[in-house]
């Protein structure tokens, strides 16, 4: 009996340990954005705001374009799913379904960017956008972003549709479907749990993503939130409690979205770690 | 048109459009980077052909031997902590006694999708030399470690390391725990009925058989450390200095600030040779037959 009560808290101190480790920061920022420096950083350290400031949001609200940086990264992020789900849906069905000769090597092709750091496209990237005239439009981070990504939802969409029984196909073309309805009607919606684990990844990837963001815009009414990050980190250095508010502010929908499909977060990238390596 | 070629204008539709995209913007731009390493070019004007002088210029470089250690020193770090400490709790929490393990899971999990800005920025006051958390924890505590973390020469780039790897643990530990669970219960009897104490049951059962997972792990927490630029770029602008550059960093300031794009280039393909040379080394030397069940 001891020996295992002793047990238990061998395994249970440690983890919780790890829990404060991993939340206390966190917790410690939403603390902060309601405090005011001096709390911060000498009267109150650790705990809870002796008194709520909840003028710091005001603050952050009026003294920056924290709308218009929200707007532009669901903007972004959103043009990002979509146009990853339909082009990587779309091969994918192709290279694992349909019978062609180089099927195999094209989905090896495909799976390249999952081995190249994304930086080294940079350069040429930026001289393709000025050529194009895409810089400083939402399609000069989408561009990018969905060309990056369909490396990862090729590969999970491939191992989706493999698991599917091949009689699937050959009776709809018995009653007479063509290629495009079989797709449509058929196999997208029975693909649906791996296209709600590739959305939600590649949505949190976009929101996130700042080299890019950085190199392709510069104009600060298209900024994306981290970008608009860095811009209020340079401009109100001396108010903490405010970058604090910023900062809880833009990071509520990821948390949000992740507590809701915390499943399919996981299943994603478990099924693509089986690639790698 | 008879099925057949009905058949095949759905395969280009299907396929024709992604590989094109994928072509242009990912794998063309790939091959002019390694191109461009040879030139010398402003990214405007026409380049001129210089041979291998970006690259003699990058070993004479101080800023680049700088970068080198630092990638090395940020993924040696990724590999210690999310891997060492990514094992640990998946194997506490794989015990089925262990309630509330998904609570602990998602609690790990969450600074995983935090932006990397945000994180870098919360660690900016968390580090602060005056007062800021970690500081003020030790005067808490009356341990004497207080100090200037992200500009002493010694503590920046682990300091900015840290902050990476305990973002990212998640990922680890959630890879690992999905591994453990897939191993079958029986392969556990034998030392259940010999009575072989817990640590040693996993050491000796559960490791032994992450291999396949480890070698991923391994590549993304190694070619992650290499890659690393967001956390110096935010928290430190690579100084003070040049003592928390990475290649990334390097690149990105000979490209886009000074304006020299072959050199930049150079950087970058270096940084790709790097990552490659590590990925095809981890695959020789870790895992190398297959493990089923």
């Amino acid at each position: 009996m001891l020996k295992r009560l002793t047990n238990r808290t061998l395994i249970y101190v440690p983890l919780s340990l790890f829990v404060l480790l991993s939340l206390y920061p966190l917790i410690w920022l939403l603390f902060y954005s309601f405090k005011t420096n001096e709390e911060i950083f000498s009267t109150n350290v650790f705990g809870i705001p002796k008194q709520w400031h909840f003028e710091n949001y005001q603050n952050a609200f009026s003294a920056f374009d924290l709308l218009n940086y929200f707007k532009n990264s669901l903007v972004v992020s959103v043009g990002t799913v979509v146009f990853t789900v339909i082009l990587s849906l779309m091969f994918s069905y192709a290279a694992a379904r349909m019978k062609w000769r180089l099927a195999n090597g094209a989905k090896i092709y495909m799976t390249i960017g999952m081995f190249i750091p994304m930086q080294i496209i940079l350069i040429p990237l930026l001289i393709l956008e000025r050529t194009f005239h895409l810089q400083n439009s939402y399609l000069a981070v989408i561009v990018p972003y969905v060309a990056f990504q369909l490396s990862f939802a090729t590969i999970i969409f491939f191992a989706f549709f493999r698991t599917l029984p091949y009689e699937i196909e050959e009776s709809a073309s018995i009653d007479g479907a063509s290629v495009y309805t079989t797709f449509f009607k058929i196999m997208v919606p029975l693909v649906k749990p791996a296209i709600a684990s590739v959305s939600i990844f590649v949505f949190l990837y976009a929101w996130n993503e700042f080299l890019v963001a950085l190199v392709m815009i510069s104009d600060n009414a298209l900024k994306t939130l981290p970008l608009g990050l860095l811009y209020f980190q340079t401009q109100f250095t001396s108010d903490w409690g405010a970058m604090g508010a910023v900062m809880v502010i833009s990071t509520i929908p990821t948390v949000l979205i992740y507590l809701l499909f915390s499943e399919q977060v996981e299943n994603a990238l478990t099924v693509s770690s089986a690639v790698k390596g | 048109m008879t099925s057949r070629q009905k058949y095949n204008l759905a395969l280009l539709v299907f396929t024709v459009p992604t590989l094109l995209f994928f072509t242009v913007i990912v794998i063309v731009p790939i091959i002019q980077t390694f191109q461009k390493s040879f030139f010398d070019w402003d990214g405007l004007t026409p380049a001129t052909f210089i041979g291998m002088d970006n690259y003699k210029r990058l070993l004479t470089d101080d800023d680049f031997w700088v970068s080198l250690k630092n990638g090395l020193i940020f993924a040696f770090v990724l590999v210690v902590y999310q891997m060492g400490l990514g094992t640990i709790l998946a194997i506490a929490l794989s015990n089925k006694s262990i309630r509330g393990r998904k609570f602990f899971k998602t609690s790990y999990f969450i600074p995983v999708v935090l932006s990397g800005v945000v994180v870098s920025q919360l660690w900016i006051s968390i580090y602060n030399a005056d007062g800021g958390l970690l500081n003020s924890i030790f005067s808490a505590l009356g341990l004497d470690y207080q100090q200037a973390w992200l500009s002493g020469e010694h503590t920046s780039i682990w300091a900015i390391a840290f902050t990476n790897a305990w973002q990212n643990m998640g990922v680890q530990l959630v890879l690992i725990y999905t591994a453990i669970k897939s191993i079958p219960e029986h392969l556990y009897e034998a030392a259940k009925i010999d009575g072989a104490p817990f640590w040693k049951t996993h050491w000796k059962i559960t490791i032994p058989l992450l291999g396949e997972t480890y070698k991923f792990c391994l590549i993304i927490a190694i070619t992650g450390g290499l890659n690393a630029f967001q956390n110096m770029f935010v928290m430190t602008n690579g100084g003070p200095g040049n003592i928390s550059y990475t290649l990334t960093f390097m690149m990105y300031k000979a490209a886009f600030r000074s304006g020299e794009y072959g050199y930049g280039s150079a950087a970058s393909a270096i940084l790709v040779i790097e990552c490659l040379l590590f990925t095809i080394l981890i695959n020789k030397l870790v895992a190398r037959e297959k493990i089923s069940y």
